[in-house]
């Protein structure tokens, strides 16, 4: 049997994501509530910035000797500019905290303070119902709709209306085609944009970009972009894949979920664009995860010179059969719709689910 | 598990970050034989979230191809092997697919302290996330620096290395109260581990400042005096981190685990295993390298005198750290390697495509070239951080040279599935850059760390295995030492074949030559170096001859000097990669 990895461009399916703290907090949610994609969830306090000061070298005296000259412990609150050692002599001499705060630690010469912590909100992210508490922890949070699994991304996450901004799948987002009423929409294009799309996206305050294929020339500005750019094929210059055009460009107009968040190990995580779609609508039975390439499965190829092609597979030849590079490898014959079915090797496809 | 001496199957599995492996030996006629392979994606992600299924996709390739079964209905593994031919007899597993140990490392001065503290946790499957090295300054700013540091890397580990034996004080305080200050900023379960491998003498006075703050783990200093390196008690306490805090927590672990008879083996220590045995084998006054380049790890391991040092890059592979590479070693660096142009932007796209379906493969003959150019990074990478590490003795005779080496094994997906074996032989040729003579073994089934491992449980079962032909010979290179001109001849040979026939070549200097020499042939090379070169037979001038061994490749003769030279332009290194490839047969 022949296992590969897989991809999820589904068109109603069940959706389960889990939100997590970053540090343990409070769960603002009960099981059962219904939350919207913009609710905070939860919330938490992250350290805030520490400063670090050598009271032995301020006061003059060895390291072994600072703490009887401290006038606060640890845990105490101090204040900006308070006393927080002392050494009195001919010439007095003190440390003073450059800061409102807390005394973290001490050690050796060095005394911590701890700055005022900033408060980190949770948002749902996605809109549906709590399933699942986790307390001080993380909300399990259950939906329905669209998913569109995709090959990288850059940014955090986000939500907005989806809005198509090409006729087909192989076209280009174009800087002309942003406007006003791009304000607060995840846009749509395919094969790749042109070099002023970003910039003209911020000013309108577009809330997120997916495209097929990005130029690689254009991963540093899209790295410093402030919303989300999902790329669904890869790096290069391929058109969106047929199955995942269609699922947004239906969907024009929808409320949309947009993460371009990625891990590509050790807990694998994959940029994605969720549409909700009415509850009343049930998904189908899921198909089974992990299950193996078979003659009609429906594949998408991951690596050039198809990057992005969809087909189904017509033939799953025995032998391994030589590639362009000389390499002898196992494959699938897939019908992508030319006449003649293309021969692509098993570790660049990935079942579509 | 069968009793040892009943052990007729053996079936030896390697998880690594990307493709899992395994591989059948059986007894056929009294001895070990290497039976069938099969290979398979490896199973830690969703969907299947267990590094054991990987094993029975594998399992099931080779089951498919021999008609025996590994698992019963539930996934279980048969052991002992049944009638008909259901199960093995033992079963032994690798692993490298574990995240990498995040390290930080602290010390005082980067070219020695520091620089052993790279070379300790090289030594198991590390990330080096930074590095502190206050070469004798230490104040406010710089403190509060360095914690931010370490609060950004948030490692597994920081290991803190500095002054000799009875040296250096302060400085060396500083950086553990630096640790222990940082960790009084993280949660306590996600405080890291302090490794202190510096200054014996300060070691209470460390244990009191740490106090409660972190776990600390007190070692030998790595530098005990200025030209004494002792890496061996911070290596196997970094290991057994590695193991602990990293290989234990693969999904699936626990089933390997009992599963396999002998306690589970990091690949790249199984792999060093198998290249010190293989030292035994050949010249004792040479040293045998390997070079396993996988997805993830670029391991390294030399032996010489018996001794084996290991180099791991946890960080770089051929799927995951070519970003990385990219911004350590310069575009340039990167592209030199290449047939053709192709800019910074266009190989960052190359390797993130990778690294986002990591079990995909080239297509396109550019893309290969790229990763073949990524290799050959990672190899020099790995050997810059190894070679001063290394105690070659009487088999180095010239210090800016690689030591003299007998054999150099190869392996790792990239290397063992390259389209055409000429390719190969120059990654490591172009990498390496032996001297003298060396054979090239290339261990094309994934053999190499199974049969490490399975030394463990049957000693006999490696041995007979690679006299069975478990590892392919690649090559035969001769290196010629010295200078000359461009196109001047350096030496001059003569092959004679076991038919008795015999041809001469003379080789000019700036060749890369390829004479035919089939694998499992064997012939007679007699050398006669000229312009005082050496060709590792005794020194300079020294004419002599070589009963040598064909392979995939044939004998090359490396004639194009060392260091290997490039020229400046881009456009006249792509025309050289061309003859070079060409040359090879690549």
């Amino acid at each position: 049997m022949l296992y590969t990895s897989e991809i999820q461009i589904t068109p109603l399916t069940s959706i389960r994501r889990e939100r997590t703290l970053p540090a343990p907090g409070r769960v603002l949610v009960d099981v059962g509530d219904r939350v919207e994609a913009t609710q905070v969830i939860a919330r938490t306090d992250l350290p805030g910035d520490f400063h670090v000061l050598s009271v032995a070298r301020l006061l003059g005296v060895r390291a072994s000797r600072v703490k009887r000259y401290l006038q606060v412990k640890v845990g105490d609150k101090v204040g900006r500019g308070q006393v927080i050692a002392k050494r009195r002599g001919l010439f007095t001499r003190s440390v003073k905290s450059p800061t409102d705060g807390v005394l973290a630690a001490i050690s050796g010469q060095y005394v911590l303070i701890n700055t005022r912590p900033t408060t980190f909100e949770l948002l749902a992210y996605i809109q549906g119902t709590v399933t699942s508490v986790r307390e001080q922890k993380s909300v399990v949070i259950e939906a329905i709709g669209a998913v569109i699994q995709a090959a990288w991304g850059a940014g955090g996450e986000n939500v907005g209306v989806l809005k198509c901004m090409v006729k087909g799948p192989s076209e280009p987002l174009e800087t002309e085609g942003i406007d006003p009423s791009c304000h607060g929409m995840i846009l749509v294009g395919g094969a790749g944009m042109d070099e002023g799309v970003l910039e003209r996206a911020e000013e309108f305050e577009a809330r997120g970009i997916v495209i097929g294929g990005l130029q690689p020339e254009l991963l540093p500005q899209v790295e410093q972009t402030p919303f989300p750019v999902v790329v669904t094929e890869g790096i290069g210059s391929a058109p969106m894949s047929t199955p995942a055009f269609h699922l947004l460009s239906t969907h024009d107009g929808r409320d949309a979920s947009i993460s371009a968040q990625i891990q590509t190990r050790w807990g694998i995580v994959r940029p994605e664009v969720i549409i909700q779609l009415p509850a009343e609508t049930l998904p189908p039975a899921p198909t089974q995860p992990g299950t193996p390439l078979a003659i009609g499965t429906q594949v998408r190829a991951a690596r050039a010179p198809y990057m992005g092609a969809v087909g189904k597979v017509v033939a799953l030849p025995p032998h391994a059969l030589r590639i362009e590079t000389g390499a002898r490898v196992r494959g699938a014959e897939v019908d992508l719709g030319e006449g003649t079915p293309t021969f692509i090797p098993l570790a660049n496809l990935e079942i579509l689910r | 598990m069968a009793e040892e001496r009943d052990i007729g199957s053996i079936l030896l599995v390697d998880c690594g970050t990307v493709i899992t492996k395994a591989v059948l030996l059986e007894q056929v006629a009294g001895q070990y034989h290497f039976i069938a392979r099969g290979e398979a994606s490896t199973t830690m992600e969703y969907p299947w979230s267990d590094v054991t299924e990987g094993i029975r996709h594998a399992g099931e390739q080779i089951s498919e191809a021999t008609g025996r079964r590994f698992f019963d209905v539930n996934g279980n593994l048969i052991s002992p092997e049944l009638a008909g031919r259901q199960g093995v007899d033992a079963f032994a597993a690798t692993v490298s697919a574990s995240q990498p140990l995040q390290v930080v490392l602290g010390g005082l001065v980067r070219d020695l302290s520091v620089a052993s503290a790279e070379r300790a946790a090289a030594g198991t499957y590390s990330s080096i996330k930074a590095i502190l090295a206050s070469n004798g300054q230490m104040g406010r700013s710089n403190t509060e620096e360095r914690i931010r540091t370490i609060l950004d890397a948030m490692p597994d580990v920081v290991c803190i290395t500095g002054g000799t034996d009875g040296g250096a004080v302060t400085p060396v305080l500083e950086l553990v109260e630096t640790a222990a200050l940082s960790s009084t900023l993280i949660e306590p379960q996600n405080r890291p581990c302090l490794l202190y491998a510096g200054n014996a003498r300060l070691r209470r006075r460390v244990v009191d400042i740490i106090g409660e703050r972190a776990e600390l783990r007190v070692v030998d200093n790595v530098r005990p005096t200025l030209s004494e390196e002792t890496l061996s008690s911070a290596q196997t306490e970094l290991n057994a981190l590695y193991v602990q805090d990293k290989m234990r927590h693969m999904p699936g672990i626990e089933t390997i685990i009992d599963w396999n008879p002998v306690p589970l083996t990091p690949t790249a220590s199984a792999f060093g295993r198998l290249v010190q045995y293989l030292w035994h084998l050949g010249d004792p006054s040479k040293g045998v390298l390997g070079v396993d380049l996988g997805a993830a790890n670029t391991t390294l391991a030399a032996v010489f005198d018996g001794q084996l040092f290991m180099t791991i890059r946890g960080d770089v592979g051929t799927v995951f750290g070519g970003e990385q590479l990219l911004q350590e070693r310069g575009t340039e660096n990167i592209t030199r390697w290449l047939p053709e142009p192709m800019s910074a932007e266009e190989a960052r796209g190359v390797f993130i495509n990778k690294e986002t379906h990591p079990i995909s493969i080239q297509q396109e003959p550019r893309e290969l070239w790229l990763e073949q150019a990524l290799a050959r990074e990672a190899i020099r990478a790995t050997l810059e951080v190894a070679r001063p590490g290394w105690e070659p003795g009487s088999a180095q005779p010239y210090s800016h040279l690689l030591p003299l080496c007998d054999t150099i094994v190869i392996g790792g997906g990239a290397l063992a599935h390259a389209p055409r074996p000429g390719q190969v032989a120059l990654i490591v040729l172009d990498t390496l850059e032996p001297i003298g003579v060396t054979t090239l073994v290339l261990d094309s089934y994934g053999l190499a760390p199974a049969l490490g491992n399975v030394a463990a449980i049957k000693p006999l079962a490696a041995v007979e295995t690679l006299d069975n032909g478990g590892l392919v010979n690649l090559a035969t290179v001769i290196t010629p030492v010295g200078h000359a001109r461009r196109g001047d001849t350096i030496l001059k040979m003569s092959v004679t074949y076991e038919d008795g026939s015999t041809f001469r070549v003379e080789v000019r200097y700036g060749d890369l030559e390829v004479l035919p020499l089939l694998p499992g042939q064997q012939a007679v090379i007699e050398l006669h170096p000229l312009r005082r070169f050496d060709v590792g037979l005794g020194g300079p001038g020294k004419a002599g001859k070589r009963r040598v061994n064909g392979g995939l490749v044939g004998l090359i003769v490396d004639a194009r000097g060392r260091p290997l030279r490039h020229p400046n332009r881009s456009d006249r290194q792509q025309e050289q990669m061309k003859k070079w490839l060409w040359d090879v047969g690549g």
